[in-house]
Parts: structure tokens; sequence; C-alpha cells
């Protein structure tokens, strides 16, 4: 570079450089043509219009980036400042807010304090740095990540990996004989439902089991909600089953099936008075619920099995350095390490044997965890022997983590996070190489539960959602979490629980269940609150479109309309065979047969859009009458009259009448009081609306729902719960309940659409429907 | 003919037993293994747009892929053949095709209906087609 600074000079000047007597300039010209096509090119097209920060991607973009050049990636900073100094740099730095001063000195005490109301995950401050956060079920949960990565999510969910922490749900341990076991849970299951809880598939604890819990021989009504379920595999005759329920049903659980064990006691007590009375007290269950005892994590995608390999290293041979070990010695653990080894070139979960159960023991994660964040790559060379995917060894379920026991002394000997980097920078001889069979850091027990996905390829694509859940012991979320965000997988919350639930087209929280009905009303709540808070021009008019319950689905009032009877109790079929025979009618356009309880069932229907077209939450689902197939282009929704009009229109200019009148004294009075010297009046003000307001809010949108059958030109037949476009299926659908009775006058009519209508529209549009058979 | 054809096929498939092996079990589908990802290689299926796919291929191709691989398994094999030779019509003269036929062994879970059985599982093969579409001469020779 130097060189090409010094001066040249031409000959004249005594320089070594002759110049031309004359130029060509169309020689001149074509010689540079590609410097001046570039140059057009920017000049028309000017690549840089956006500032340095703005290039960074959606999810590395900071929030005060343009003011805080230390938020910026590093490679950027110099670019950014030059911007900078051309447009004038930012004000220095204020003094730090007084708020930010005046932070608790002891963040510790804070945290317990801020505890004391709702329970905090393990990863709680790792996620409310990075999610919006809500209160549900007792908990403050995360509900979405800040970054805007709902699409991302489905991404991660579908081709790679998404991590969830669902510690929340309250592990509930039973133990007792089998046989008793099995006779509490016959009263509050049904075997129509599917396999119960005693089948031998899930005895001997190589695979998770679901059932649906009903109140105590209620089935059909009472529904409860759907557990989860796990046997720890052990030989005595005393066994111990794990539940894993939802918070917003664990209580109800409990006392359901403490209520039954005491029921059965009684029944006992009663035959077996005359014969023994010893036997009684020594064979009875214990019912223990253990929030907090594990973490639980769900990934899901196919990477998350590579996710795992990488992250988890099995421990094969004995262990020296835990404490828990004297307490439970492990057993298996080289077979374990050996089937992890030959299923870990498995590229996907959805290929292992479904809802498997696998205990390990492994290293602690902090050891295996990547310099920098990459994504876990498959082995993919060596092909997987389709042999070890067919069995479930039987040692591979047993788990020192069952054991209560230890669990104290697992969390009592774990190493924080700055023990640990302590430890490390103490002992590593080479800097950044950490040894990863350290003896100072115990090994901890974990249990792998596979989870199958989509195994209906008609339903939906084989093996979508399809994944991990690991049960952790309580004090390792943390570490755990990290090394699996380290290997690339992407975090997620409550939002994508219920958006993943969307796509695999399950029912998520059922309306006839008390979470279900507790979750309507709360975003019944949500909605409300958004319509009034809205000017009256931007209001939806919902009389005019005639749509009476725009924010919840009566379910009560459609089931009594297609009754004619008051129908106050009811529930959603989850007979499998009669969904079954239910989804061969619709199919082949037979008319439907006749079950039990048809008055107060409802049938959980999956609602494709045929053409193009936006599904949402609460849309109707009509029935067709017989020419609308032909003019379905045309089919709106007539014009309603709303007679609140004029009413409204009255009382809201005497409400303005009234409130200058008010004002009119006031002034007054005030006039009055300053001649006389008086105090001055406190503004009141009041959360409750007022009287006047909480009128007309019941004139826009009458809060009694009388009838819902034949307010349209068409009839309503149910409801949509969950309405949204499916990445899935490259549409709009939705997970609807259609009252039994209005499918069977659908068939009878010989059809098998619907028509559907947003809340929002007077646009009916066709749908197909499928029988929903994983409720 | 034809049509007197295509009707013994009609009535012979319905005589055809159907695969589930009785009906204390119901049969849930796996994941099949798959082979060798890469950006290169397209699984193609049956409910993905044909023309989708089509354009995936075209644009892989032009971008100076040397080669790409389409993987069909079972009913699938079918549209894997048509894109493959409607690649060929396409890139006339610029492509070659090298085709493989193979077997995937796919395993089923069989989940017992009943309480008194256990899980069980089987191996159904299916016949599946690997097609290697390489250039042999590029496009323009300025791209």
């Amino acid at each position: 570079m130097e060189a090409s600074e010094e001066p040249e000079f031409d000959a004249t000047l005594g320089g070594t450089e002759h110049l031309p007597y004359s130029a060509n300039s169309l020689k001149f010209a074509s010689s540079r043509s590609v410097e001046i096509a570039a140059m057009t090119e920017s000049i028309l097209r000017p690549s840089k219009t956006k500032l340095v920060f703005q290039t960074l991607p959606v999810h590395m973009r900071r929030r005060v980036m343009s003011h805080n050049s230390k938020r910026l990636p590093r490679k950027l900073r110099k670019a950014h400042l030059d911007q900078l100094k051309k447009s004038g740099l930012p004000p220095k730095q204020k003094r730090p807010s007084r708020k930010y001063r005046r932070r608790p000195a002891n963040l510790l005490e804070e945290y317990n304090r801020r505890q004391k109301r709702n329970v905090w995950l393990e990863t709680h401050i790792w996620h409310a740095k990075r999610f919006h956060m809500t209160e549900r079920w007792g908990h403050r949960l995360p509900y979405a990540p800040c970054d805007k990565a709902f699409r991302a999510c489905y991404r991660g969910s579908s081709a790679h990996c998404l991590l969830q922490d669902i510690s929340y749900y309250t592990p509930i341990q039973i133990i007792g004989t089998e046989k008793l076991i099995k006779e509490m849970f016959a009263k509050v299951t049904s075997s129509v439902c599917g396999l119960g809880i005693g089948a031998m598939a899930y005895i001997n604890g190589t695979r998770q089991g679901t059932i649906h819990i009903y109140g105590i021989n209620s089935f059909p009504f009472g529904y409860i909600g759907k557990v989860q379920f796990i046997w720890a595999p052990c030989d005595r005759t005393n066994k111990s089953l794990w539940l894993f329920v939802h918070p917003s049903q664990a209580n109800l659980i409990k006392s359901v099936l403490e209520e039954a064990v005491s029921a059965q006691d009684q029944d006992d007590y009663e035959t077996t008075k005359k014969r023994r009375k010893l036997e009684n007290g020594a064979e009875s269950i214990q019912i223990k619920a253990m929030p907090g005892n594990f973490n639980r994590f769900r990934l899901t995608g196919p990477n998350s099995h590579a996710v795992l390999v990488q992250s988890l290293k099995c421990v094969n041979d004995g262990i020296k350095n835990a404490k828990w070990v004297s307490l439970h010695k492990p057993l298996d653990l080289e077979e374990k390490a050996q089937y992890w080894q030959t299923i870990s070139t498995a590229s996907s979960p959805a290929q292992l044997p479904a809802n498997m159960v696998v205990g390990l023991v492994v290293k602690d994660p902090r050891l295996s965890r990547p310099q920098q964040r990459t994504k876990a790559k498959q082995d993919t060379n060596t092909e997987i022997d389709t042999d070890s995917l067919l069995r479930i060894p039987h040692f591979i379920s047993n788990s020192p983590l069952w054991n209560v026991k230890i669990h104290e002394s697992i969390k009592k000997e774990s190493m924080t996070n700055g023990q640990f980097i302590q430890h490390v920078t103490k002992n590593q001889l080479v800097p950044g190489e950490v040894d990863e069979d350290d003896p100072a850091l115990q090994c901890v027990p974990v249990v792998l539960v596979q989870r199958p996905g989509s195994q209906n390829p008609e339903y939906k694509k084989i093996g979508y959602g399809s994944g991990w859940d690991i049960i952790l012991p309580s004090g390792y979320a943390l570490p755990f979490w990290l090394t699996f965000i380290m290997f690339g997988a992407r975090s997620g919350g409550l939002r994508e629980t219920e958006s993943l639930a969307f796509e695999m087209g399950e029912c998520y929280l059922p309306p006839d269940s008390d979470a279900g009905k507790e979750n309507e009303r709360r975003i019944k709540l949500e909605l409300r609150e958004r319509y009034f808070r809205l000017p009256p021009s931007k209001r939806v008019n919902y009389i005019k479109i005639a749509i009476n319950s725009p924010f919840v689905c009566p379910w009560n009032v459609l089931l009594s309309d297609w009754s004619e009877n008051q129908v106050n109790k009811y529930f959603v079929l989850r007979n499998r065979t009669i969904l079954n025979d239910i989804q061969e009618c619709i199919t082949k356009k037979r008319s439907l047969p006749n079950i039990e309880n048809a008055i107060s069932c409802l049938v959980p229907v999956y609602v494709k859009l045929v053409a193009k077209g936006s599904l949402q939450k609460h849309s109707l689902i009509c029935l067709p009458e017989a020419g609308d197939f032909a003019n379905l282009k045309t089919l709106f929704e007539p014009h309603h009259e709303d007679p609140n009009e004029k009413i409204r229109k009255l009382k809201r200019s005497e409400h303005i009448k009234l409130l200058k009148k008010i004002r009119k004294s006031k002034i007054k009075l005030k006039k009055k009081e300053k001649t006389a010297g008086a105090e001055k009046l406190r503004k009141i003000t009041t959360i409750e609306p007022s009287e006047y307001t909480k009128s007309m809010r019941e004139l826009w949108l009458p809060s009694k729902v009388e009838s819902v059958r034949n307010v349209a030109s068409r009839q309503v037949m149910g409801y949509v719960a969950q309405g949204a476009f499916s990445f899935t299926e490259a549409c709009s659908c939705g997970i609807g309940y259609i009252a039994f009775h209005a499918l069977k006058h659908l068939l009878n009519n010989g059809l098998n659409q619907v028509l559907v209508r947003n809340t929002t529209s007077r646009k009916y549009r066709l749908a197909n429907i499928m029988i929903v058979k994983d409720t | 003919m034809a049509d007197e054809n295509t009707q013994q096929k009609k009535e012979e498939s319905k005589k055809r037993p159907k695969r589930h092996p009785n009906k204390n079990y119901a049969l849930k589908k796996r994941l099949p293994l798959k082979p060798v990802d890469g950006d290169n290689v397209i699984f193609i299926t049956k409910k993905t747009n044909f023309k989708a796919q089509l354009d995936k291929c075209c644009d892989l191709l032009t971008r100076g892929e040397k080669e790409i691989i389409l993987h069909g398994l079972g009913a699938a094999i079918q549209r894997c053949c048509n894109l493959a030779l409607q690649l060929e019509i396409l890139f006339s003269g610029t492509c070659q095709i090298e085709v493989n036929t193979g077997t995937v062994d796919c395993v089923d879970d069989l989940e017992p209906l009943t309480e008194e059985l256990d899980f069980d599982s089987q191996v159904r093969c299916s016949s599946s087609i690997h097609i290697r579409i390489f250039r042999n001469a590029m496009l323009g020779a300025n791209q």
C-alpha cells in the first residue's frame, strides 16, 4: 500500500510514466464499462439504504441497539459507529434510572418473595429474560418468546427441535398392590376410551400410557382430564405408579383418587368385616402429590434425538463419585449404555418404539457442552439395525430416579454454576478443554420417554410431533436446559403447546372438563375486554351478522336446541369404537347409529376448509341446505336489523346531556368553593364500569343467549374451539365440536360436508370434517 | 380390452385381504428409515404438490448443483419416475438419469386393543426407487 502512495510524475517532470497525446473516448469508456455499469446500478438501486443494525435478522436485534453499540455483534460495531458519526453521536448514557439504582441488593431474597404468589419453574429467570410470562394454574409460565418466532417454532417442531419446559406437570405417586390400584382406577376410568391403567402393555413399565380420568362412577359425564402414567418397574408386590397430571387438574384428580380409595376401603371393610379385619390396614394405597420433585422437558421434532444423543453421555461402569449411589444402586448400566449407543443413529425419534421409557445415568451435562451454539447433527453413515427397533429390552426402563429417597442427596451434592466454573478454572490444564470424566461432578439419573407423534398417515404426516420427554431430578433443570439450547434446540412456551396440539389435531383442554371451562372463561373475558376497548365505529356489530355469542361457545344452549330438552350436563364422545363407526359413516355418507346419552353428546371433529379462507376461534359450523353447493361463491348471511341501534343512540345523547349538566354544576360548585376556600375533592376512580356502560354493553352484545340453532339463515350444528391456518395441512383448519343430533341430521340429508362461518364475517365457506380420535 | 383388464384388476384388489393382522391390534406406522439427507436430496411424497417439487428440482439444477437425488417410497414411486422424466425433458440433453431400485424395511407398531395383550411390532417391506440426476453439460457456458 505504501508504494502506491508515493508521488508519481510523468516523463516531463522526470518520472517514468509517459502520457499519451490523445485519448480515444470510445476505447476509454469501453474499457471501463464494467465499472460504469456497477456505478449506475448502485445509483439506481442503492443496496445500503439500511442502517447497520437493521441488516441483522429479527431474532438478533436488541432494544436500544442504535444507542448502545455493545448490543451489536462485534464485527458490526465499527461500521455502526462510522455510520453514527455521520448522523451525530447519540447523547451520552444517562445516569441509571432511580428504579434501576434502587434494585434490591439481595436479588435472591426478592425472588423468593415474588415466588410466594406463583410457583416458579427452575428455568424461570432464563425464561423471564426472553419470554412473555403469564400467570396460569398457580404458576408463572413462559407464554411466547419475545423474538416473534411463531413460524420458527413450528419449523423447529417439524424439522428441527423445539424445547419446552413442562415442569409444571404435577407428579403423583401411587403405591399399592397392582390389584388394588386397578380396582381404584376402574372407578374413575372407562375401558371404552382405550387401554386402561393395568393393561399388559404398560404394567412392566417399559412404556408410558395415557388414560382419561372421570369423576367416580360418573362416566361419560364429569370428565376431568388426560393423564400420563408410568409404572416404576420393580419386582415387589407393592408397586409404585407415577402419574403426570396437568396443573389445572392436579388437585381435582388427587381428591378424586383419594375419594375412590376411601370408598374402596369401605366396600372392602363391609365384605371382609366378618372374616378378617387385620389385612385392611396393611393393604391400603398411598397417594402423594410431589410438585417440584421432577423437572420435565419436552423436545419435539426429528432433531431432538440428535440433541439428546449429543448432550447425554452415559456412565457405563461403576460410579464411585456420587453419594446417591450408596442409597440406590443403579442396575444394568453397561447394557443401557450399549442400547443407547445402538439407537443413537436413528434419524428421528419417530423410528423408535412408541412411548418407550428409557432410564439412563448420565454425566453432568455441563461437561459435554459445545463452545458455541451448534446444531446437533446425526451421524448418518452407519445405518440403524431394524432388529433393535422391534423390541424394547426389559432392563432399559428401570431407573433410580423413581426412588424418592435419593432426590435430596442429588440436590444437595449438585454443583452450582459458580462452583462449576471455579472448579474448572482451577483444575484445567489446557485452557478451554474440559475433562469429560471429571470425578468431582456427580452423575445424574434421568428418564427419557418417547412420544411417537402422528402414526396415522391419513390424519397427519407420519412422525409429526414426535419427540422425547426428559424427566430430571430437581436442581438439574438449568444445566440440562442450557446444554440442549447450546446444541441447537429452539425454546418455546405455552403458545407453542397450544399450537402444537392444534397442528397435531388434538383437543387442548376439552370443553367438558373443568379446566376447559376455566380456559374458555378466561378467553371470553380477554376477548370481551378487547372488544369493548375499541371505539364503537371499529366494533363489529355482531347483531347485524347474526352472531349472538362471539367470544364463547354456548355448548349447553346448542345441545338444548338440538334435543328440544334442557341440557345442563354434556360430554365429549371418547368411545373408541363409536368414534370409528362415526368416521366410517361420514366417509360413506351413511346414517349414524344410535348411542346412549345422545342428547348431551358432543362429537369432536377436525374441520378443514376445501378452498381458501381463514378460520378462527368460535366460528360457527352450519348445516348446508340443498342448493348451497351450487352457489357457494355468493353464499352470504343476509344483513340483519339491529333493533338496539336507535336505543343506543338515544341513550348516548341523553348520557352526554347528563354529563354536561354535571360538569356545569361542578364548575358552579368550584366557584363557590373558591370563594369559601374549601378543600379539593379528590377524584375517585372506580374499576367497576358504570351502570351506563354496562347497559350500553348489554345493548351491543346481549349477554343472555337463549337459542343459537336458528338465529342465522343456516342452522348452527356446532362451534370451532380452536381454528387457524395450519402449516401441516397448508390450509385453514380447526378443531370443533358438533352436537350428535346435528351430525345425525347432516348425514340423514346425505351430506358429509359442512359450512363454516367466522364470527366477524357473513361469508359461508365449505369444509370437510373428520372425526378426532385422539381427544 | 383395456377396460376389461382394469375391471378385472379392480375385482382382484377387492378380493385381496386387508393388511390388518387381526382384530386385537391396531396398526400404527412408524417413520421409515431415511437414506443420507442433504441439500440436493429430495424425498418425493404423494401429498406435496407435484409442481412445487418439480420447481424445486429445476431450481437446484439451474443453480449449479452437479447432481440431485430423488427418493420415492411405495406409492410415491410413480410420481418420482414422472418427475425425473419431466426433468429429463426440461433439461434435454444436459441431464442424465441413473435409476436404482431397492427395498426398505418399514417397522409398524401393533397397538393392542385388549388389556391382556402386549405391544407388538412387524416389519413390512416396501419398494423404493432412488434416482440420481446429474448434469453432463452446463446450460449456457456463461452461467
